[in-house]
């Protein structure tokens, strides 16, 4: 097979940190970003994730997986989390969480849903709902580097307002034409809207991935139906498996 | 372990957290052989199964059962009868 050398990571002892909130930004009605000041944070590269761990005044513990949103540039670390309904952590981090606030996290961790601009491209990267996070933190890095890497942005969306970061990925495929940003939204299209109208789907994947024999790495991100239907088309439109990276949702609609 | 419902089925990169605490080197982008069908392919693509007690991975291709990690009160569990070898990136 055609394995893709991924560069060496250092290994390091995985210990819980902490984290404090520095700044809470409400990027949809069901959607915050945590920007956190994690002691001691040795860096990350993007598509790396944390465990985040909370702890009751009882004792009791609850543990979940978060993408980190931000580039590997920043000194902050950023969270996107998405409110899930009777979810035992991202319910706090949504709607409890205020500045200052303190909570344990570990990480980075995970090597392999990684891109990082000395890997090259083309770079295609396909997302629904909060599945964005792992891949801002691509597209952050790749124009912090300057990076002219060819590279697509497909997101899927319920409606323009359930589209997260939407100014940002505008204003960045503004400034730089090697990156192109396509918005699908399945429920919900506001007027004038001149995107896709449906969920992603093989002609979709046709129309704005690159072709098979530009051997774009591609990375796929969202709840694990969108990430399996995905999958299977872009084998059917003959990538290699091999440079489709992916990453599920949990089975509670949390990243897991 | 409820291994088999597919409803819990997520990525192997997902397990890192996890295996970082058995691995000192980096798990996911190491390469596994199933011992089942001879496929070979990164940790992080392997199917994770996720469970309260532990981790089960299972081989993209076949199914097979690849490595199993479970944490009990006796100690820590590492179970890879169906992985024929490994082979990490040099650091």
């Amino acid at each position: 097979m055609t394995a893709i050398e991924p560069q060496a990571i250092p290994a390091r002892r995985l210990e819980w940190r902490r984290a404090k909130a520095r700044q809470v930004i409400t990027e949809t009605p069901r959607v915050k970003s945590l920007l956190l000041d994690v002691a001691g944070w040795p860096g990350h590269l993007p598509g790396q994730h944390v465990d985040v761990r909370l702890t009751g005044e009882d004792g009791y513990q609850a543990q979940r997986s978060y993408s980190i949103a931000s580039p590997a540039e920043d000194t902050l670390v950023a969270l996107t989390v998405e409110r899930v309904k009777n979810g035992e952590v991202s319910p706090y981090l949504v709607d409890e969480i205020r500045m200052d606030d303190q909570f344990e996290l570990r990480g980075p961790i995970g090597g392999y849903f990684v891109w990082t601009v000395a890997m090259g491209g083309p770079l295609c990267l396909i997302a629904a709902g909060s599945g964005i996070a792992p891949l801002m933190a691509m597209l952050r890095h790749r124009e912090r580097q300057s990076a002219d890497v060819p590279s697509v942005l497909l997101y899927s969306a319920r409606s323009l307002e359930d589209a997260i970061y939407r100014e940002e990925l505008d204003a960045m495929a503004h400034r730089n034409p090697a990156l192109r940003v396509v918005g699908a939204l399945t429920r919900r299209q506001a007027e004038g809207w001149t995107g896709y109208r449906r969920r992603v789907d093989r002609s979709m994947l046709a129309d704005t991935c690159f072709p098979p024999d530009r051997a774009p790495r591609i990375f796929v991100c969202g709840p694990t139906p969108f990430v399996e239907d995905v999958s299977s088309f872009l084998i059917e439109l003959g990538h290699d498996a091999s440079m489709i990276k992916t990453e599920r949702f949990g089975p509670t609609g949390e990243p897991a | 372990m409820t291994d088999d419902d597919l409803a819990f089925a997520l990525d192997g990169n997902a397990a890192a957290g996890a295996l970082r605490e058995l691995f000192a080197a980096e798990i996911t982008t190491a390469q596994i052989e199933c011992d089942t069908c001879g496929s070979v392919g990164a940790v992080g693509s392997l199917r994770f199964y996720a469970a309260p007690m532990g981790v089960v991975l299972r081989c993209n291709n076949c199914a097979g059962l690849v490595l199993r990690a479970v944490r009990t009160p006796h100690g820590r569990w590492l179970e890879m009868r169906g992985a024929h070898c490994m082979r990490f990136a040099p650091a």
